[in-house]
């Protein structure tokens, strides 16, 4: 016996992270914006998969835009150094 | 009929070499402003940003000075102004792109991953 909460959630589905953008209302991803950036960014540099930090499909797109306009502006790595 | 140009709002941010002194910075900085003016635009304001280390190495160089400036010039002296700034050696990377209006300050709302 386990509860249905609701239409398609059962016992091991997980709950569906919310887009942190969204969350905190933002409507223009800066590139200028290098805080928040780096955190959708691994340790070696690479743009993390939606997948993982839950930012919705538009999101996806303006944030990796900007992080490719932050890189060609030296602000952040293509590749990080160890 | 002359051909109606319309001026568009742009943001720039420009890196300015790091070695320069106070004074030759400033004139490679007038000589960018100046670009724009020459062809009927007009710069609305300019944040300097300071000195910052660059996330990997240009042209030789570790650090750079950041400007950001807001501008309207008529569109299609865009293609001219870049073609001076390639010329431009104290001008290590820059880039221009349309913005709506201009800020007050440079500020961003925190987002919580």
């Amino acid at each position: 016996m386990y509860n249905k909460k609701g239409p398609g959630e059962t016992l091991f589905s997980k709950k569906r992270k919310q887009c942190p953008f969204t969350a905190a209302g933002v409507k223009h991803i800066d590139y200028k914006d290098i805080e928040t950036l780096s955190k959708f960014i691994t340790e070696r540099g690479k743009i993390l998969p939606r997948r993982i930090t839950g930012v919705t499909f538009q999101n996806q797109r303006t944030l990796c835009t900007a992080i490719k306009r932050a890189r060609h502006m030296g602000l952040l790595p293509f590749v990080s150094e160890e | 009929m002359a051909k109606l140009e319309t001026q568009h709002l742009y943001e720039g941010m420009y890196i300015l070499s790091a070695t320069l002194s106070d004074d030759a910075r400033q004139k490679a900085l007038d000589k960018i402003t100046g670009g724009m003016t020459k062809r009927g635009g007009e710069v609305h304001k300019i944040f300097d940003q300071g000195r910052r280390k660059l996330a990997y190495e240009m042209e030789k160089r570790r650090e750079g000075h950041y400007y950001l400036i807001y501008f309207s010039v008529p569109g299609a002296s865009m293609p001219e102004m870049w073609r001076d700034y390639h010329l431009n050696e104290d001008l290590i990377r820059f880039m221009t792109l349309r913005t709506e209006k201009v800020p007050e300050k440079i500020e961003f709302p925190t987002v919580v991953v």
